[in-house]
């Protein structure tokens, strides 16, 4: 039992930290970022390469892979993105762009960094053994901790910096950002480059536990869309509440269903879709339509 | 004249807000009945009730006899209780014509499949569509603009178009939201004259929520008067304009010092 | 005649030309067998397509029709190797299979908009797959395979249809049936379209207060349009299943979803035969960038991005316009 509760935490907390970043990019632009699970890959990726190929310390290796991805991301937002939405007629515009670059990072993952799968020497050796009633290696107790920090110092800069409370207010409204002065192009990018970074950080901090490789850009995608789904889009606390679900639900499931075979995400898909039927704006979504 | 729609005790609450409490009221048939109030009485609210946009906390509203509240809009509307929209609510890339012939579908004497096939009633119902399209059109003196797309319309036209709109489906009764909103003096009097004739001409019983109050105080053969989501009086034109408590809602009380 | 003008039925006749007579010429000169797999796989994709664009004439965006693909193609595939149906009997059955899934599925999730209901649908398809893999009926991980050829059909002894089996050229006509049910699914979307039903969509998908307010029954409308959009859905899944002879729960996933919806945004969300352009572009596009090797992916992407990017309202805008409705 505490087992469970145990290996919830550390799924929520990396989950949180996805769902978060996609469910930032959503309240900014009002786009699902379908690119966010290669955004992840590549972060684990560049990770691999600083940390696993060329010896340069973990702490480092993570502050690259939140470099690429923050510049990727930027990059993104200011030549495809703004123009695409000011240019117009339909908002499915930017879903679609969306698409593309999920296939084009899909491809660029692949012709950079090969189709094998990619491990990293653990960071941490041994394993915490409380009894026999929680069983976890000290690495991803680290690396649990290290999302959670990452989370709490996202909240704090989403609530007190000036750049956090320009994205918020960016976030409610746009008209009323720009009448109250906020750049709005420039938080745009900004924003969005936060959410990329924290894709990349997830994907640099899980590369050291679960490796990494090009095939798990799309379901981790489909992943954080559940959780943001869950938890309700562009809200915050949603994000963070659709995580830890999500990692609870998973983390329950493997535990009890594991004799059925693969069902546990048919079902948390299916719960899903039933939840959504009730209550569709998500736990804390605002209602609309 | 007798009763056509009656508001009875409706109450709509949201969480702990009460936006309406216990209105109750009669429409007679063929009146023109405005509902009035300051910013945020809850006029709104109620209309959409009427329509059946919003359910009832409590409370129902009868229209000929049955109950329609909380039932399905689309068939309200089917029952001849239609309502026009607050906001500029059009089919943005229709023309004027378009929207008025698709308004009339509920008179369609075909089935679904009888327009899929082309069936001879199916053709006939069109030709009598555009017909009355025109027909409406010219009533309302829009013809000018029927093939105007209506995301292209000035302010005035939109509202006309709502109102074509809702006409189209030949209504008993006609929720008008705002009419007069955005209008200088000289559209008000037009649309005014309008509403008029539509009750007059088409035996449409009106129904408006409005802040202009001269425009109010000309068409009104009664009016409601709501604030702070209660009722506060009910009455003709002059009784209304006559009344202390609809004053002070709009005024605020009497200040003692400057002894006004 | 028809109302059609005689620009457009000229039109019409070049088109039907090409297909059922250009192309196959154009291939046996040129000897490019491989084509006839390419256009067939076009015409099935359109299929497919069009449903998605008809979910979104009433305003809802479907990434979810490789679901109903799947369904469909399983559902062929049982009907025909465990119950011994015909091919010809089984393909509107596995439609209409998908109607009624997409009816039951439709009724809760409708009532979503915007991303929230393109998210579930993103989730549907994943779903269908997980679920082909864990039931009995379909198999699961080893899907059905050496699925016969469609057979023939014949009333009172004389053949309507020949045996796919015993014939010399099967490619040719799998590529001719592919492209009578994609004429005839485009036929029916344009009636659709231009029928009171198409104008009810339209209300809807412009405004759906206002269209419930001249009482239009949106729930029901909504509904009914999602099934049709499911069937064409299935039955493109089936004819695919039949001509691979067989389906595996990876024969349809999430990127076949997205691809459809592509399609459809490509070729333009504002006319019928949007669809099949946009299918025709892209997948031809993919197949042509094959002898790039590990580069197809990239330089797809990339012009697929480049056409967004530039050219933000779809390919038939170059010519109509931001959007019309033929």
């Amino acid at each position: 039992m505490e087992q469970i509760l145990a290996n919830g935490v550390y799924l929520g907390a990396q989950y949180a930290m996805i769902a978060l970043g996609l469910t930032l990019i959503f309240a900014l632009m009002n786009v699902l970022n379908f690119a966010h699970g290669q955004m992840y890959v590549i972060g684990g990726f560049v990770t691999y390469t600083f940390y696993g190929q060329w010896g340069v310390p973990f702490v480092l290796a993570l502050v690259m892979s939140c470099v690429t991805l923050a510049i990727l991301g930027a990059l993104i937002e200011r030549f495809l993105f703004a123009p695409v939405i000011k240019g117009s007629a339909r908002e499915e515009s930017t879903m679609l762009l969306a698409a593309g670059i999920a296939f084009f990072l899909d491809a660029v993952i692949l012709l950079v960094f090969g189709e094998k799968q990619r491990g990293v020497p653990k960071i941490l050796d041994g394993v915490l053994n409380w009894d026999f009633r929680i069983i976890m290696p000290y690495d991803r107790i680290l690396i649990c901790l290290l999302a959670i920090l990452s989370i709490v110092a996202f909240i704090g800069l989403m609530q007190y910096t000036k750049t956090g409370r320009a994205l918020r207010a960016l976030a409610q409204d746009r008209t009323a950002a720009q009448l109250m002065g906020v750049n709005v192009d420039r938080y745009s990018m900004i924003g969005f480059a936060l959410g990329a970074m924290l894709a990349g950080l997830v994907g640099g901090l899980l590369v050291t536990i679960t490796g990494v490789n090009l095939g798990m850009g799309g379901p981790t995608s489909i992943k954080a869309f559940m959780m943001v789904m869950i938890g309700g889009a562009g809200v915050i606390s949603g994000a963070i509440w659709g995580g830890i679900i999500l990692g609870f639900m998973e983390a329950i499931g493997l535990a009890l269903l594991y004799q059925y075979g693969d069902i546990t995400y048919l079902l948390i898909f299916v719960s899903l879709m039933i939840f959504l039927a009730i209550r569709p704006q998500g736990l804390m979504g605002k209602p609309w339509g | 004249m007798s009763t056509l729609l009656q508001v009875k005790n409706v109450t709509k609450k949201y969480g702990g807000l009460t936006a309406n409490n216990a209105i109750s009221f009669d429409v007679a048939e063929n009146e023109i009945l405005s509902v009035i109030g300051p910013n945020g009485a809850g006029k709104s609210t109620l209309f959409k009730m009427i329509a059946s946009f919003t359910p009832t906390t409590s409370g129902e509203v009868i229209y000929q006899g049955e109950r329609i509240s909380n039932l399905k809009p689309h068939i309200v509307a089917r029952k001849g209780v239609v309502r026009t929209f607050q906001e500029t609510t059009i089919f943005k890339s229709m023309t004027v014509r378009e929207s008025v012939v698709v308004a009339q579908h509920l008179r369609a004497k075909a089935s679904l499949a009888g327009y899929f096939w082309g069936s001879k009633t199916a053709k006939e119902d069109v030709t009598a569509f555009e017909k009355y399209a025109d027909e409406l059109l010219e009533f309302l003196g829009m013809s000018e603009i029927s093939n105007e797309q209506a995301s292209n319309l000035p302010q005035g036209s939109l509202r006309a178009l709502g109102i074509a709109i809702g006409l189209a489906t030949d209504p008993k009764v006609l929720l008008l939201d705002e009419p007069f909103a955005g209008m200088n003096h000289d559209e008000t009097m037009n649309m005014v004259n309008l509403v008029r004739s539509v009750r007059d001409e088409r035996g449409v019983t009106v129904m408006l929520v409005e802040h202009d109050m001269p425009a109010v105080m000309n068409i009104s053969d009664r009016i409601v008067v709501l604030n702070f989501g209660e009722k506060i009086a009910e009455g003709t034109p002059s009784e209304i304009q006559n009344n202390e408590k609809v004053i002070e809602a709009y005024l605020g009380s009497v200040d003692d010092e400057i002894g006004m | 005649m028809l109302g059609f003008t005689s620009k457009q039925l000229i039109g019409v006749g070049i088109f039907l030309f090409m297909i059922f007579i250009g192309v196959p010429l154009i291939i046996g000169a040129t000897g490019r067998w491989d084509f006839y797999f390419t256009l067939t796989s076009v015409a099935l994709l359109a299929i497919a397509s069009a449903g998605v664009w008809l979910t979104f004439y009433i305003g809802r965006i479907n990434i979810g029709q490789g679901a109903f693909a799947l369904i469909g193609a399983y559902v062929s595939a049982i009907l025909v190797v465990k119950a011994g149906w015909s091919f010809w009997i089984s393909l509107p059955a596995a439609g209409l299979f998908a109607a009624i899934v997409a009816i039951l599925i439709g009724m809760p999730i409708l009532r979503l908009r915007g991303v929230y209901f393109a998210m579930i649908t993103l989730v549907l398809t994943q779903v269908v797959t997980l679920t082909a893999l864990a039931l009995p009926i379909t198999n699961g991980a080893s899907g059905i395979s050496n699925i016969p050829l469609p057979s023939g059909i014949s009333v009172f002894g004389i053949p309507i249809l020949p045996d796919f089996a015993g014939m010399e050229n099967t490619k040719l006509a799998f590529y001719y049936t592919a492209c009578i049910i994609m004429i005839l699914t485009y036929a029916a979307l344009y009636r659709l379209v231009n029928s009171r039903l198409g104008h009810l969509c339209r209300s809807m998908q412009q405004n759906e207060e206002l269209a419930s307010s001249i009482g239009v029954n949106i729930s029901y409308i909504r509904i009914v349009i999602f099934a049709i959009s499911s069937f064409f859905g299935g039955l493109g899944g089936a004819m695919f299943g039949s001509i691979a002879q067989s389906v595996y729960p990876s024969s349809f996933q999430v990127a076949d979803s997205v691809n459809f919806m592509l399609n459809c945004f490509l070729g333009g969300l504002g006319y019928v035969f949007g669809p099949m352009l946009g299918t025709l572009v892209l997948y031809f596009g993919w197949d042509l960038l094959f002898e790039f090797g590990k580069y197809q992916m990239l330089i797809y992407s990339t012009i697929l991005i480049i056409i967004i990017r530039f050219l933000p309202n779809g390919l038939l805008s170059i010519r109509f316009g931001k959007g019309g409705d033929k």
